[in-house]
């Protein structure tokens, strides 16, 4: 454990849960993690939003071919997965680099959601068209 | 929440993260209630259980929040570090993944 480590355990007494985002650097302004813990928060409605997207599309049979219907709602639901990991996993790194005193990583799925988000989105609009 | 000590910060950086974790916990308890309307014609019993869990995840959340606000609020300005909040967090991620997978078989139902 670094020297920063066992300052923070003298303040807290307690070992904060995981280790791994607790164990090294320093303690960073509360604000910073709050706001991290904020966006985890965003992301969990977003992926809340996303999957209710994929079943409101097939479960109201919104007007469309079924084929590219189904693909979007199955798409839908995969990206509303993958945004919820990408809550966890951002909340833990994030967390471990402002510890660090690290450059916050970005968020490593969000492209993969933004450019599936369109995919989806485009199916939806080509099954209404034909 | 009826604090009469003054907050720890000026931005309200806790009572936000309070009203965040209330609206993700409502939001939570909407998409069980969604999830017993349109799941039942398909998954019986199964989309009522799954709708009940998420509701009752919710209320937890909702309530857990308050608790973990009054105990931020008391490390902090007591010169304390933020306690983790590391176990909701992953309860929450992991509760929405089988979720979205319980939505995922209701899918392959259904189509």
């Amino acid at each position: 454990m670094t020297e920063a480590g066992r300052r923070d355990d003298r303040v807290d007494g307690t070992h904060r849960f995981p280790a791994w985002v607790y164990r090294d650097g320093a303690e960073p302004d509360p604000r910073f993690s709050l706001a991290n813990e904020r966006t985890f928060l965003a992301w969990v409605r977003t992926a809340l939003a996303l999957l209710a997207g994929g079943v409101g599309l097939e479960a109201l049979k919104i007007p469309s071919l079924d084929g590219p219907r189904l693909a979007a709602s199955a798409a839908l639901l995969v990206l509303g997965l993958l945004a919820v990991v990408q809550g966890w996993i951002g909340w833990a790194r994030t967390e471990r680099s402002l510890r660090l005193a690290r450059a916050i990583p970005g968020p490593t799925l969000g492209v993969v959601i933004a450019v599936g988000v369109l995919v989806a989105a485009g199916l939806v609009v080509i099954g209404s068209l034909l | 929440m009826t604090t009469i000590d003054p907050p720890f910060d000026a931005g309200l950086q806790p009572e936000r993260t309070l009203l965040a974790w209330r609206r993700t916990g409502l939001s939570i308890g909407v998409g069980g209630l969604l999830f017993i309307r349109f799941a039942i014609p398909e998954l019986g019993p199964v989309a009522v259980g799954l709708g009940i869990l998420g509701l009752v995840l919710a209320a937890i959340a909702y309530v857990d929040a308050a608790r973990r606000y009054r105990r931020a609020h008391a490390h902090l300005t007591g010169g304390r570090v933020h306690p983790s909040p590391a176990v909701p967090v992953m309860l929450v991620a992991a509760s929405v993944a089988v979720f979205a997978v319980a939505c995922g078989i209701w899918l392959g139902v259904a189509a």
